[in-house]
């Protein structure tokens, strides 16, 4: 992706995984839930932490932490999951994003968004729209629609073979 | 001499269905698809009937029913609205502007073909 | 608007085509039963009507034909037979497809449309030797019925005083007469005393009124129908005077017709009376006092006595899914109160939980419906496959108000389907192999529905050559599916039949015998958590019984706990739990298996296979369930009990894992996943044989 995929000013909220702090586009958000517990699938990979029961619909919940190649999300005070809905085919999917927290809402016109750099971030650079600039920071803006696709999340773990206990 | 009668209706399949039937029961049919295209056929040859949707774009058929009226060789022509249950004050908008009588949508063949030969024979 | 009148009209097109299928195998039974005749005709009628109105004009003109020779059987001028019936199953299908549209087209296989034209014309030739007739519409009116011939007269007195703006709307006048010259017969009168002086008289306005006398059959609101269109501008009046008139009395309307014209004026019932009393006087008349007064009686139409009404499968789901949600939340109700230790609080938690559950009944047994329309079906397929196999087959069936969920019975149709077409093609013997068996040449398949405990039981029994173990066994030994020296019961011989790739069948026909089909039956009943058996004897025939659920969105359930997760197994699989200790694992040296009653039963660890290491206790529980006829056991932390819950998707994000069917919301408000016992199952069997042929290499 060589040009920024933003053409007009809009606002996003903004989380901060590890060190790094990305952006949602607010749109996309549904809402912000404090950590419950989670209900992990057996055979799914480490960063689908599982689902958990939103006022009665099963919402899947992604670490992502873990998504991004980073350590696992460690639970806090802080730590938040964000509701959002993305695109998938037709249809809209509710998810869950489980982030360490979440910042605040900033509002970034295209200018000020440059393109994904190729190299130096850590991600799938398909997973990015683009790098907003704000004061000396950096916000990663994420394509999610494309981070929680279902090619990227239906993954099953292998069922190796397993030892029986002696 | 067949009666001939023009069935103005911007919806093709309602259209087909009114001038399949009536063509069977022996009437000639000429088709319009909205207010202006019948009123450039109008004058064409002579109607005996004239049976026309409410809802079209363009022209309405209340407004085509007041167009043709005001036309000296249609004005005792019979006018037939077509209209649906929710449109009871559509009839009387139409009678007031001058139709004969009205079709209540959606209606079977035969339905049609007796107001028909109610009102022209 | 159009699109979804369309669709209705398909929607319905499709009903009656249904109807008309039973009906047809209704009549091939039963070919001089009038009613069921009308009834044939009145459907093809309908579909062709009805079909011009909607763009199906080759529908249309395709069932011109056969409406035509159904006319001419209605009216008894020609009799059903076999060929009529075929041709018109056939045609039946044809009109089915049809009703599919891709883009402006629609599907028309035009050698086969146009044999059945051609086939029912000659038919219909045969009776009609005049030029073709141009099929004139009927011309119905839109209230009473026509066909009564009632036998009842009234005499109305009509007059009708047009507005003068009448032409204006394009109204002739002489037409509404007409129409009521159709209706009976007609004195008229016609009144010109209001027309103005002819320098003072305006052509494009109406002066003429009348004044009529109608005998007619036809009752007032036939009558006002007629004026429907003027009514509003017009005085109208009609008097129903049939008590002015002498009993029996035979009116000379030529007589009357005469004397009504000579008089100008508008005492035109001046007029009609002293006509019936100068009648009166020249006969001697006997006045009957007792005068019945019948009502013209509207029949009813043939509408089913039970109302009903169509509604769209999303909104049942919708109700479905708040019901649900309902009796979640219903639930965490249930705790708070108990856990607040509040008494008023507690029993209005427990009425909303008693009203909760009727709810929750209802809104499943709108789902429910009878599975007998599937069965009607068969009779349909059963026939048609007897034909194309040279087989002699009745189909006969009970239990067809069973009901069972919308969805159950709609997966069940292509498992029913082929569990069939497997018992003609295999099952049941060639009428001459059947003679000489000492069987009757007709082979018998009965289907059975009924309800026993939570779950319907679905049987499909034949009196064909029956399961032979034999053959069963040696072909599951080549397709290594099971081992030489294996041991196993007749029942479980039996249900080899449904593993992947297994057929015994020598011939494969163009029906079954691949080895695709039984395997895939199987899984589409597992996948309604139902089960499949199967019982049999040697040259005698075969049961097969299925087993399923009476709804999918409810499962009756074990909760349990591994970790600090909660899991529900399903209730039906499970017959007991008993203790694991850390002794009776020692006891087995490293296999998965444990002594019960003697018995050697073998589990699966679940903690092992879902990877959950923490908090293992040192007292596991065993939980056995009944899984293709034999006993697996599924180890488990905790074993909390029974538990009714609404079952919930995992969602896409979840449809490749293997072992969880679904997940449900606990009172607590937590997620518990809900275990496919039979996937695990079949998934460690796979595990457990790689692992076996491994240590082998």
């Amino acid at each position: 992706m060589s040009n920024s995929m933003v053409n007009e000013t809009k606002q996003y909220l903004t989380f901060k995984l590890s060190d790094e702090i990305f952006g949602v586009d607010v749109a996309q958000v549904r809402e912000i839930l404090d950590y419950v517990k989670i209900t992990k699938v057996p055979q799914t990979p480490d960063f689908m932490c599982g689902v958990i029961n939103l006022r009665g619909s099963v919402v899947t919940v992604v670490d992502m932490n873990l998504k991004f190649g980073m350590k696992r999300t460690e639970r806090t005070v802080n730590t938040c999951i964000v509701v959002v809905e993305v695109k998938i085919g037709d249809e809209t999917a509710v998810l869950g994003a489980l982030v360490d927290s979440v910042q605040e809402v900033f509002e970034i016109e295209p200018q000020n968004i440059e393109p994904a750099p190729r190299i130096g971030t850590k991600l799938n650079t398909e997973f990015i729209k683009g790098m907003g600039k704000r004061d000396e920071n950096f916000i990663i803006i994420l394509d999610i629609d494309k981070v929680f696709s279902t090619e990227e999340l239906e993954l099953v773990t292998e069922s190796s073979n397993y030892k029986p206990e002696q | 001499m067949p009666k001939t009668i023009m069935t103005v209706d911007d919806s093709a399949s309602v259209r087909q269905m009114v001038a399949y039937t009536l063509k069977e029961a022996g009437y000639g049919v000429v088709e319009a698809c909205d207010g202006v295209d019948a009123l450039s056929k109008i004058d064409s040859e002579s109607f005996s009937l004239i049976i026309t949707d409410l809802n079209m774009p363009k022209m309405d058929g209340i407004t085509l029913i007041k167009e043709l009226r005001v036309k000296p060789k249609i004005k005792f022509t019979p006018i037939l609205m077509l209209t649906t249950e929710s449109q009871n004050e559509k009839k009387m908008e139409g009678k007031t502007a001058g139709a004969t009588g009205w079709i209540v949508k959606p209606f079977k063949p035969e339905q049609l073909v007796a107001v028909v030969k109610k009102v022209i024979g | 608007m159009i699109d979804s009148l369309q669709q209705a009209f398909i929607e319905e097109t499709r009903e009656l085509l249904g109807e008309l299928e039973i009906t047809l195998l209704a009549v091939e039974d039963a070919p001089t039963d009038s009613e069921l005749i009308a009834k044939l005709f009145r459907a093809l009628h309908t579909i062709k009507g009805s079909s011009a109105m909607f763009g199906f004009d080759d529908i249309a003109l395709f069932t011109h034909d056969i409406e035509t020779a159904y006319d001419l059987i209605r009216n008894g001028k020609l009799g059903v037979t076999k060929q009529i019936i075929d041709l018109t199953l056939l045609a039946r299908d044809e009109i089915s497809n049809m009703l599919v549209k891709t883009g402006n087209h629609t599907q028309i296989n035009e050698a086969n449309t146009k044999k059945i034209i051609e086939s029912f014309r000659e038919i219909v030739s045969s009776f009609n030797k005049t030029e073709k007739k141009q099929l004139h519409a009927v011309v119905e009116p839109q209230s009473s019925s026509i066909d009564k011939s009632s036998d009842v007269f009234h005499h109305f007195h009509i007059r009708f005083i047009p507005g003068k703006d009448l032409f204006l709307t394009g109204t002739n006048p002489l037409m509404l007469i007409e129409e009521l010259r159709e209706m009976g017969s007609l004195v008229l009168s016609a009144h010109l005393d209001k027309t103005p002086d002819f320098t003072s008289l305006n052509p494009e306005e109406c002066y003429c009124y009348w004044n009529a006398f109608l005998k007619t059959t036809k009752n007032l609101d036939d009558l006002q129908d007629v004026f429907i269109f003027v009514a509003d501008n017009s005085e109208l009046t009609f008097e129903n005077i049939s008590n002015e008139i002498p009993k029996d009395f035979e009116i000379d309307f030529a007589k009357l017709q005469n004397l009504v014209s000579q008089n100008d004026n508008d005492d035109f019932r001046a007029v009609l009376k002293q006509y019936f009393s100068v009648q009166k006087q020249e006969k001697q008349l006997e006045i009957n006092t007792t005068q019945k007064q019948t009502q013209a009686t509207n029949s009813h139409s043939e509408s089913d006595s039970v109302s009903s009404i169509r509604v769209s499968s999303e909104k049942l789901d919708e109700l479905v899914n708040l019901v649900g949600e309902l009796v979640t939340i219903q639930a965490t109700l249930s705790q708070v109160a108990l856990s607040n230790n509040n008494n008023d609080m507690i029993s209005i938690s427990e009425e909303v939980e008693r009203i909760t559950w009727s709810l929750r009944d209802s809104a499943l047994n709108i789902r429910m419906l009878p599975i007998g329309s599937t069965f009607s079906k068969f009779k349909r397929l059963v026939r048609d496959l007897s034909n194309e196999l040279g087989k002699e087959v009745e189909l006969s069936t009970d239990g067809a108000a069973t009901e069972l969920d919308k969805t159950v019975i709609e997966k069940l149709n292509d498992p029913l389907i082929h569990i069939i077409r497997n018992s003609i093609d295999h099952g049941v013997e060639s009428p001459e192999e059947r003679i000489k068996a000492g069987k009757p040449s007709i082979g018998k398949v009965h289907l059975s529905a009924s309800q026993s405990g939570g779950n319907v039981l679905i049987k499909i029994i034949d009196d064909g050559a029956g399961l032979n173990k034999e053959a069963i066994r040696e072909k599951a030994i080549k397709s290594g599916i099971i081992a030489e020296n294996a041991e196993l019961s007749d029942s479980e011989l039996y249900t080899l039949i449904f593993a992947p790739g297994f057929s015994t069948a020598k011939k494969v026909t163009s029906v079954s015998g691949r080895g695709v089909g039984m395997d895939v039956v199987r899984r589409a009943i597992e996948g309604l958590r139902g089960s499949v058996q199967v019982s049999s004897e040697l040259g005698k025939g075969t049961v097969i019984t299925l087993k399923l659920p009476l709804t999918l969105a409810i499962i009756d359930g074990l909760l349990v706990k591994i970790g600090s997760d909660h899991y529900v197994l399903p209730l039906s699989s499970i017959e007991e739990c008993i203790e694991l200790t850390q002794d009776d694992v020692k006891k087995a040296h490293g296999r998965h298996v444990v002594n019960v009653r003697g018995g050697i039963i073998p589990y699966i660890n679940l903690r092992e296979r879902f990877r959950i290491t923490e908090n293992r206790p040192k007292i596991e529980q065993i939980v056995i369930a009944s899984i293709n006829n034999h006993h697996v056991g599924f180890v488990v932390d905790q074993v909390f009990g029974q538990h009714q819950t609404v079952l919930k998707s995992l969602g896409k994000y979840y449809e490749k894992v293997e072992g969880i069917s679904g997940a449900t919301i606990l009172g607590d408000g937590t997620v518990a996943l809900i275990l496919d016992i039979n996937k695990l199952t079949e998934n460690e069997e796979l595990e457990e044989t790689k692992l076996a042929s491994n240590s082998f290499k």
